[in-house]
């Protein structure tokens, strides 16, 4: 039996990047919150300049029920799906945050609007087959000043492109406008940063320096970034990278009114028989907790807030928490983002230190930056090149045609060149469709014996043409940066398991498409909010965290506004 | 005390923004080094190993091969805990390679000749032993894991790995010069993690004016 906890106004389910900057507004308004959180609070001596441990190993996290839980994965509904190798994220006070490249980015107002904008601009019949892309319930415009307080809150790097319409060639001439400036500006410039960004300008595309939410300058009593070159799949030593865990939760902390519950392994939502949410039940250190809760905040990764739904079920919900129209696990997205493109230097690129987010981005060939008539598909890719090469994965690299894959002469060609080569990273907009959902596997279960999450991707055919489209720039742009070999591996498959898992339990205006209200709020369940990824309609051509936590901040503040309403 | 005070100074050098304190914090906890596991291989599997690994990256004019390297080790700690699942496997692998050695080419793989070896890895890289091939990729990942991964897990000895390729080492804190392509960065070749290491050195003096 579970031993009844003392209520609480806000029962937090994962204390995350989304979750994290959330409770800032609710403790500073008064309210009383419990953060249950599976993984515990990692200190700057857990991280480690160690790619074995962070990239190959991926130890960077607490405890081990992100490795029960890995999602299964098949491309049609006649196979049977087969678990993932590795977990796409992390337990820890802070989640997957702290081991995040923090590319901090806006979506695109195009981003919010892809539906109407498309028909618009090129008719209905330009919306791909299958897809059930709708606009999202609010616009770039809505969500703007909730980009911004993120900005500033947590701490970004950049340099804005926009002001109030007041364009700026330094930075991404694209974004939508904001209010003013990053409060910092972009991490250190460097040679190659320079060349790629003078390729770029010399291909005729406008490019810029990454978004990054890692101090490029000390900020808030830390330290600016150390540029050691472990940050990918890593925590900050220096604590420089700006996770809730050195952000926004001590600043909750100070109010004095959020509790953290650490490794609480939450395995149930329950309701009462109106379909209230009432609380949590929990499992920590093999004894079994319920939370009541006037609120219950639902905030893990795109696939755990699926799983938890369709886990808890009761007498108000049959088929899964707040899914009694089926939409639960539908609309989900898996970003399709690869490194098709990769050239070859002359010269050394001394890219090895340095961040993942210490790059230069071109957003030319990205959402409607371009007019696609009789192109075929819609939206695009940013492209993205970057600092932070590992050694293991640097001689894991192509030959190019050059030399065999293993013996004397691969010797002496990764001698000379595993410092010479990169990869474009291009991001596509990506959309949902009716073949691509989540639910439970009928097979493979975790250590409590729950189904883990399951994942249903069918074939698409306007992301990987986009891709293709972006891939041809990229090589343009490597030409013109001096690249003596490019090579073009198309991926025409997308991804499995994704670190940028979308949709699941979308935004909108009806319960019949949607699983949430415009404010993260559920349809069937009104004091049931959901923060993460899980909530997005469609997926930009970048990271997703910043919008994330700026929606997170958004739901909270509509809390607090409406608190009566909801919680009562 | 004087070498911890030079590699204090590299560690630091150009890292203006980067405080003393944040460094500490990072290395108040150094991890110990995990203990050498017991053998995960016998001789023979060991031998059968270390014969292909030392075809794959060969000690030649460029400096020490796999073998030299601690590729090995690496592998066979690797298979005794972090691929303990994955064992089985790999030891049917390592004697599959025997038996299609023996019937392509009438002897043990350990015991051919370095051209014959090619030959042999070459008929499995050209998917002429289909029940090899997935064999051979996963030694080949793992030769790369431990010749160009840190040194605390056994392979990369005396950083010949990094050497090799030219990354410049794995350290707390790099200043702009470091990040320059007009001069090449400066080789840091102390262990983070391991004993001895920068992480374990616990002298952190007060007096680093830096």
């Amino acid at each position: 039996m579970a031993t009844n906890l003392k209520p609480v106004d806000v029962v937090v389910v994962g204390l995350g990047a989304a979750a994290g900057v959330a409770v800032l507004p609710l403790t500073r308004a008064g309210i009383k919150v419990t953060a249950l959180e599976a993984g515990s609070w990692m200190q700057p001596s857990d991280f480690k300049a160690d790619e074995i441990h962070n990239n190959v190993r991926r130890r960077v996290t607490t405890g081990t029920k992100v490795w029960d839980e890995i999602p299964t994965f098949r491309t049609s509904p006649d196979q049977r799906a087969r678990q993932g190798a590795a977990p796409t994220m992390m337990n820890a006070v802070g989640g997957t945050s702290i081991h995040y490249y923090a590319n901090s980015w806006r979506f695109h107002p195009w981003d919010f609007k892809v539906r109407s904008e498309t028909v618009r601009r090129y008719g209905a019949s330009a919306i791909p087959e299958g897809s059930t892309v709708e606009d999202w319930p609010l616009t770039y415009d809505d969500l703007e000043p909730f980009y911004d307080t993120i900005e500033y809150e947590i701490g970004v790097s950049g340099k804005a492109g926009n002001i109030k319409g007041w364009i700026d060639p330094k930075g991404n001439v694209f974004e939508g406008p904001r209010r003013r400036e990053y409060p910092m500006p972009p991490l250190r410039d460097t040679d190659f940063t320079n060349m790629m960004q003078a390729a770029a300008h010399k291909a005729g595309f406008n490019p810029h320096r990454s978004p990054a939410a890692i101090n490029s300058q000390p900020r808030n009593g830390r330290s600016a970034c150390a540029y050691h070159g472990y940050c990918d799949t890593g925590g900050c030593h220096v604590q420089a990278k700006n996770s809730t865990a050195v952000t926004t939760i001590p600043a909750a902390q100070k109010t004095g009114n959020l509790t953290i519950v650490e490794r609480a392994h939450v395995t149930r939502i329950l309701t009462d028989d109106n379909g209230k949410t009432t609380g949590a039940l929990y499992v920590r250190d093999g004894q079994e907790f319920f939370q009541p809760a006037k609120v219950v905040l639902l905030a893990s990764y795109t696939y755990e807030n699926v799983r938890m739904m369709l886990l808890s079920k009761s007498k108000a919900f049959p088929n899964g928490l707040a899914n009694n129209h089926g939409q639960v696990g539908k609309h989900y997205i898996g970003h399709w983002a690869n490194r098709e493109v990769t050239g070859l230097f002359p010269v050394d690129l001394n890219i090895w230190y340095g961040a993942n987010a210490q790059g230069v981005v071109v957003n030319n060939w990205a959402e409607d930056n371009f007019d696609h008539s009789g192109l075929g598909f819609i939206g695009g890719a940013s492209l993205t090149v970057n600092h932070e090469v590992h050694p293991i994965a640097a001689s894991a690299m192509p030959t190019f045609g050059r030399a065999p894959q293993w013996g004397s002469k691969w010797k002496k060609f990764v001698s000379q060149n595993a410092g010479r080569w990169l990869g474009a990273y291009a991001q596509c907009n990506s959309l949902p469709y009716e073949n691509t959902w989540l639910d439970l596997d009928p097979e493979v279960k975790d250590k409590l014996g729950d189904p883990v999450c399951r994942i249903t991707s069918g074939p698409k055919v306007n992301e990987p043409r986009a891709s293709a489209h972006a891939a041809k720039k990229a090589e343009e742009w490597f030409r013109a940066a001096g690249a003596i070999e490019v090579i073009t591996v198309p991926n025409t498959e997308g991804p499995n398991l994704s670190t940028h898992a979308t949709g699941g339990t979308r935004m909108g205006l009806k319960a019949e498409s949607s699983v949430v209200d415009p404010y993260g709020f559920a349809h069937e369940s009104p004091n049931l909010g959901i923060l993460g990824g899980s909530t997005l309609v469609t997926h930009g051509a970048r990271n997703p965290t910043l919008t994330i936590q700026a929606l997170a901040w958004r739901s909270a503040e509509h809390l607090v506004k409406n608190w009566k309403s909801i919680a009562g | 005390m004087k070498d911890t005070s030079i590699t204090r100074r590299t560690v630091l050098a150009g890292a203006t923004l980067v405080p003393l304190a944040a460094i500490r914090r990072a290395e108040a906890q150094s991890p110990a080094p995990a203990p050498a596991p017991a053998p995960s291989m016998n001789t023979d599997q060991r031998k059968i190993l270390d014969a292909f690994i030392d075809r794959l990256i060969p000690k030649d004019e460029l400096g020490p091969g796999a073998v030299e390297c601690g590729v090995g080790d690496y592998i066979d700690r690797c298979l005794a805990d972090y691929l303990a699942a994955e064992k089985p496997l790999f030891l049917d692998g390592l004697a599959n390679l025997d038996v299609f050695a023996l019937r392509t080419q009438g002897v043990a793989f350990a015991s051919l000749t370095a051209d014959k070896q090619d030959a042999v890895l070459t008929a499995i890289d050209n998917n002429q032993a289909p029940n090899l091939r997935g064999f051979f990729n996963r030694v080949r990942r793992l030769t790369l894991e431990g010749m160009f991964g840190d040194p605390v897990y056994g392979g990369n000895k005396n950083f010949a790995g990094w050497d090799l390729i030219r990354y410049p080492g794995a350290k707390l804190a790099v200043g702009p010069e470091d990040q320059s392509m007009k001069t090449p960065p400066k080789p840091f070749r102390k262990e983070l993690f391991g004993a001895g290491g920068i992480m374990a050195d616990g002298h952190m003096g007060e007096n680093h004016g830096h």
